[in-house]
C-alpha cells in the first residue's frame, strides 16, 4: 500500500555533522536527489529518477540534515491538492521542510502545521535541481516549528550557486546577524484592499492581532494600494504563461509518462500529455498557451503592470518597516482544489510576494492569539530577509514575553 | 502584360552560422558533432527537469565578434525567448531565441554588383539563439521509428536576417561569399553550406520592374552550396513570373530546393509558435567599455588588407581579392611576399599552383610543408633565372615529400636551367636545320611557328633550356639570315 504522506521514503537517512546535525528536514519530490525517484506529484514524471542533487540537497547534506524523504506534493507544486506537508509537520515526521513557494504553498502549509514559513527573497537560494512550474515567481521556502531552525537552515541554502544563473548576485546574505540586530520600534503597513475578502469575523481577528502589535512597540499604519487586485491577475496571466512553456518538455519523449497507444508522434505528443496531467495542471495550462497563442497583448501588459507593482511595492517601503497582510483565512474545501478560481482566491494575500520576489514570513496565528488557527504574514523589502526575521524574532518574543523564538 | 524583363526580383536571404565556440550555447558540453550520437549531452542539453541554462560568454563572444565584421551595431541588451513549439527535435517544447531584442541591428556588407559596379546590401538584424537535435528515421523489422541525437541541440547558432535589397542570383551569391569570408575572418564560424556549418534560405517575391511595392514573398530552403542557391533563386524568379503571367497570384508558403531536378516544390506549413520571453536566462549587456574591447581584437579586415596588398606589393585587384578572400592565405601570401622579389608572382604561384596542390593533397595550409619561406626561396630561384617555369614546378612537387631546401632540390635533380648562350646557339641551329617548314612559316610571319621550335628545344634540352632566351636567337637568326 503506497504511503499516505511520503512520496519516496528514505529507509535509512545519513546522518551528519554540521549546523543541522540532528535536524530531518522534509523536502518534495519535485527536489532533485540522487537515486530517488523525483515525480513532482505527476504522471508527467513517473518513475524520474535524477542524476545528481540539487544544491539545495547537496548543502543540507553538506550541514549534516537527515532528510527522511519525499513528502506527498500538489502536482508540479501548484496549490494544495494531494500536498501532504502540513500533515507530516503536523505528525513530527520532521522538525523542519524546504519547499516550493509558487503562489503561497510553503507559507500556508506552515500556518496548517502551526509552523512559521519563510519565503525568501527571489534570488536568494539555489534552484538548481528544483523542478519547478513558475520560474520568474517560484522560490524554495522553508517551513519550521522555530525561528532559529528558519535562520539555520536559510544561513545553510542561502548564497550564489553558478549553476542557477536566474540567482542574485548579491545573494550572500549573513543570516547569523538576524539575533545581533537590536530591537527597535517598527512601523507596519497594512493594505486596506488586502483585506476586502475577510469574512467579518476573521476581519475582527486580524484587528484583534493588529491591536495586540501595537502594544508591543509597533506601529499600525493603513496604506491604500489601489492596484491590489492586480497582483491576483498578474500572477495567473504571467505564471501560466511561463508554466506552459516550462511544462513543454514533457512531451514523452526523452523521459517521463509516454503513451502506449500512439500510430505516430502527433499522436504521442497529444495522448501522453493528456494522461499525463490532472486536471487543474492542464487548466493552468490552457490558460498560458491561451495568453501566448490568442492574446498575447494580454500578456505584454500583465509584463508591464507587473514592473508598475514593483515599483509601486518598493515605494511602501519608503513609509514603512515592514508589511502585514492576513494569510490562510481562507479554507479551501476539496472541490476547490481543481478549480484555478478557487485556488487563487485561497492564495490571494500570498501572491504578491511571488510576483515582485520579495521575502514574506508566515508566522502561525496563535502567537497573537490562542483561538486563533490563521497566519500573518511579514513581508520586507527585496534582500531585507534577515531584517525581516530579525523583526519577526523581536515581535514573537514581545508577544511570547519570554526570549526564545520557539512558537509553541 | 509586363514580359520577363519587366519583371525585378526582390531577394532576402535568412541565414543561420553555426559558431565554432568551444561549448554548446547554455551547457559546457563539447560544440561538436561526436562520433557517435548522444555523445555529447548533460542534464541541460537534454532538458532534464530542474537543469538551468547557463549562458556560455565564449559564445557571446564569438556571435558579438561575427556581427563586428558585419559592420552591425551591437544592442547594449538582448534578451532570449522562448519560441514556443512541439516537435521531438526539442527538447523543452520551446527554442531559445532573441526574437524581441536581437544582439545585434543594421549591418551591412558590400559586393560587386552584376553591372561591376560596388553595391551594398543592408542586414536587418542578427540574433542568437540554439540549434535543435537531429531526428534519424530508420525501421525496427517493418516499424518505421525516429531517433533522436541530441549532439547538436543546444549548439550555438546566429541568425543573420536581410534587408531584401538583393535582386537576383548573383547578388545573393556574392553576398554569401563576401559574409563567409567576413566571418572566417574573425574565426566565428566555418560558414560551410556543404558542410552544414551555414544553413541558407531566400525570400524571394517579384514586382514589375521599377516599382517599390514589395509583394507576397515565397520562401526556398534546402541549398546546400552557394551555386544552389543562386540556382533555386533563379528558377523561383521564373517559376513566379510564369504564375504571374498565367492570372494566378503568389501565395505565401515555403518550398524546397531539388537539387537533383533543379526545381522548388512546396513544403507542408510548418507550425510556428508564439515567442514569450525567457525568465531564465540573463539578458546579455554589453556596455561600451567591453564593446571597445571587442572591437579591438577585430583584424585587418578583407578591404583594408586588399587596398594595403594593392598598395604595398602592387597587385591589380582581382589578384589581390584572391590574395585576401581567406585570412589564413592572407597571411602565407603575406610572408612570401615580404621574402621574394615578384609579390605578384607568388600570388599567382599560391593561387594557381599551391591551393590547388593542397587541396588535392587534403592539405591544410597552415601545416604544409612548403612554408612561406621555402616557396619564397623557389620563386627567387625563378627570378633569378637559375630555373626555368618547368624546373620549379618539378622543385615544387618535390617539396612536399623532401625537407631539403629548393636549391638543394635543383642541385641533385639537375634542374639549373641551361643559360650558356654558345650552348644555346648550338642548340638552336640544330633544329633549325631540322625543321625548314617551321623556318619557312616563321618567316611568312606565323608566329605559332616560333612555339613549336621552343616546345622543341625544351624537349631536346629536357627542360633545362631558358625558354626566353631561346625564343630571342631563333628570332636573331631566321631574322638575321
Amino acid at each position: 500500500m503506497p504511503d499516505p504522506i511520503f512520496a519516496y521514503r528514505d529507509a535509512s537517512p545519513a546522518a551528519g555533522e554540521g549546523p543541522l546535525s540532528n535536524v530531518a528536514v522534509l523536502i518534495q519530490p519535485n527536489l532533485a536527489v540522487r537515486g530517488w525517484e523525483c515525480g513532482a506529484g505527476s504522471v508527467a514524471l513517473e518513475k524520474y529518477v535524477p542524476l545528481e542533487d540539487a544544491t539545495a540537497v547537496a548543502k543540507l547534506k553538506a550541514a549534516g540534515a537527515i532528510l527522511p524523504g519525499s513528502v506527498r506534493m500538489a502536482e508540479l507544486g501548484l496549490g494544495t491538492d494531494g500536498d501532504r506537508m502540513a500533515d507530516a509537520l503536523k505528525q513530527g515526521l520532521g522538525q523542519a521542510a524546504v519547499m516550493t513557494d509558487l503562489m503561497g504553498e510553503a507559507r500556508c502549509a506552515a500556518v496548517a502545521s502551526r509552523c512559521y514559513g519563510f519565503k525568501p527573497s527571489y534570488g536568494l537560494i539555489s534552484r538548481f535541481g528544483l523542478n519547478g512550474l513558475i520560474p520568474s515567481m517560484e522560490c524554495l521556502g522553508v517551513a519550521a516549528r522555530s525561528l532559529d531552525t528558519i535562520t539555520t537552515i536559510m544561513a545553510v541554502l542561502a548564497g550564489p550557486d553558478e549553476r542557477d544563473p536566474s540567482m542574485r548576485r548579491e545573494a550572500a546574505l549573513d543570516f547569523s546577524q538576524v539575533n545581533q540586530i537590536p530591537e527597535k520600534p517598527l512601523t507596519a503597513g497594512v493594505i486596506r484592499e488586502s483585506l476586502q475578502g475577510l469574512s467579518p469575523d476573521e476581519a475582527k481577528h486580524f484587528e484583534q492581532a493588529l491591536a495586540r502589535l501595537g502594544t508591543m512597540n509597533v506601529r499600525v499604519t493603513a496604506i491604500n494600494f489601489p492596484d491590489y487586485e492586480l497582483f491576483r491577475v498578474v500572477h495567473q496571466a504571467v505564471g501560466s504563461v511561463e508554466a506552459s512553456s516550462h511544462a513543454g518538455k514533457y512531451d514523452g519523449v526523452r523521459y517521463g509518462h509516454r503513451t502506449a497507444n500512439a500510430e505516430n508522434w502527433n499522436e504521442m505528443y497529444l495522448r501522453s500529455r493528456a494522461e499525463s496531467f490532472g486536471l487543474l495542471i492542464k487548466s493552468f495550462l490552457f490558460q498560458g498557451a491561451y495568453f501566448q497563442f490568442q492574446n498575447y497583448s494580454a500578456f505584454e501588459h500583465a509584463c508591464r503592470i507587473r514592473g508598475r507593482l514593483l515599483r509601486q511595492t518598493l515605494d511602501l517601503f519608503e513609509r514603512v518597516d515592514i508589511l502585514l497582510a492576513p494569510l490562510g483565512f481562507r479554507a479551501l474545501d476539496s472541490s476547490g482544489d481543481s478549480c484555478l478560481e478557487k485556488l487563487y482566491d485561497h492564495f490571494e494575500p500570498a501572491l504578491p510576494a511571488n510576483v515582485v520576489g520579495f521575502p514574506a514570513l508566515a508566522v502561525p496565528g496563535e502567537i497573537w492569539d490562542p483561538d486563533m488557527n490563521r497566519g500573518l504574514q511579514l513581508i520586507g523589502p527585496p534582500l531585507a530577509d534577515v531584517r525581516l526575521l530579525a523583526a519577526a524574532c523581536q515581535l514573537v518574543n514581545a508577544a511570547s514575553g519570554k526570549g526564545t523564538h520557539d512558537a509553541e | 502584360m509586363p514580359n520577363n524583363h519587366q519583371y525585378e526580383a526582390v531577394i532576402g536571404l535568412e541565414i543561420h552560422i553555426h559558431l565554432n565556440s568551444p561549448t554548446k550555447l547554455f551547457c559546457d558540453c563539447p560544440n561538436q558533432p561526436g562520433e557517435h550520437p548522444n555523445q555529447y549531452v548533460c542534464p541541460t542539453c537534454l532538458w532534464l527537469p530542474g537543469a538551468f541554462p547557463h549562458l556560455s560568454w565564449a559564445a557571446v563572444e564569438k556571435a558579438v565578434m561575427a556581427c563586428l565584421a558585419l559592420n552591425c551595431e551591437i544592442q547594449p541588451r538582448s534578451v532570449f525567448d522562448q519560441k514556443v513549439y512541439y516537435y521531438p527535435d526539442l527538447p523543452k517544447g520551446y527554442q531559445l531565441s532573441q526574437f524581441h531584442k536581437p544582439l545585434a541591428r543594421n549591418g551591412w556588407l558590400e559586393i560587386i554588383g552584376e553591372d561591376g559596379r560596388p553595391k551594398r546590401l543592408r542586414i536587418h538584424e542578427i540574433h542568437m539563439e540554439e540549434d535543435v537535435a537531429k531526428l534519424v528515421h530508420d525501421t525496427e523489422g517493418s516499424k518505421p521509428i525516429s531517433l533522436v541525437d541530441f549532439n547538436r541541440a543546444g549548439a550555438p547558432l546566429i541568425e543573420i536576417v536581410t534587408e531584401p535589397d538583393m535582386r537576383g542570383p548573383h547578388d545573393a551569391m556574392e553576398f554569401l561569399r563576401a559574409l563567409r569570408t567576413q566571418i572566417r575572418y574573425v574565426d566565428a564560424a566555418e560558414c560551410s553550406l556543404e558542410r552544414g556549418t551555414m544553413r541558407a534560405d531566400a525570400n524571394i517575391s517579384i514586382r514589375p520592374a521599377g516599382s517599390e511595392e514589395l509583394n507576397t514573398k515565397v520562401e526556398v530552403k534546402n541549398m546546400n552550396s552557394i551555386r544552389h542557391v543562386g540556382d533555386a533563386i533563379a528558377y523561383e524568379i521564373q517559376r513566379q513570373i510564369a504564375q504571374v503571367q498565367a492570372g494566378e497570384a503568389v501565395r505565401l508558403h515555403t518550398r524546397l530546393w531539388n537539387p537533383e531536378q533543379g526545381i522548388t516544390t512546396p513544403m507542408r506549413a510548418k507550425f510556428s509558435g508564439p515567442c514569450v520571453p525567457d525568465p531564465t536566462v540573463p539578458p546579455i549587456v554589453i556596455e561600451e567599455e567591453q564593446l571597445a574591447v571587442f572591437r579591438a581584437r577585430l583584424p585587418e579586415m578583407p578591404a583594408a588588407k586588399r587596398r594595403r596588398f594593392m598598395e604595398s606589393f602592387s597587385l591589380p585587384e582581382e589578384e589581390a581579392q584572391w590574395m585576401t578572400a581567406e585570412r589564413d592565405v592572407a597571411g602565407y601570401f603575406e610572408a612570401v611576399a615580404q621574402q621574394c622579389p615578384n609579390p605578384r608572382a607568388a600570388a599567382h604561384w599560391i593561387y594557381e599552383q599551391l591551393l590547388p596542390a593542397l587541396k588535392e593533397r587534403r592539405m591544410a595550409l597552415t601545416d604544409n610543408p612548403v612554408d612561406p619561406s621555402r616557396l619564397a626561396a623557389l620563386l627567387t630561384l625563378v627570378e633569378q633565372g637559375e630555373i626555368n617555369a618547368t624546373a620549379a614546378k618539378e622543385v615544387f612537387d618535390h617539396m612536399f615529400v623532401s625537407p631539403e631546401s629548393p636549391s638543394e632540390i635543383v642541385e641533385q635533380r639537375g634542374l639549373r636551367q641551361m643559360t650558356d648562350t654558345s650552348e644555346l646557339e648550338l642548340l638552336v641551329a640544330r633544329l633549325l636545320e631540322a625543321h625548314p617548314d617551321a623556318v619557312g612559316n616563321i618567316r611568312k610571319g606565323k608566329a605559332q611557328a616560333i612555339g613549336f621550335l621552343v616546345g622543341q628545344a625544351m624537349r631536346a634540352s629536357q627542360g633545362k633550356a631558358d625558354p626566353k632566351r631561346v625564343r630571342e636567337i631563333i628570332a636573331a637568326r631566321v631574322q638575321g639570315e
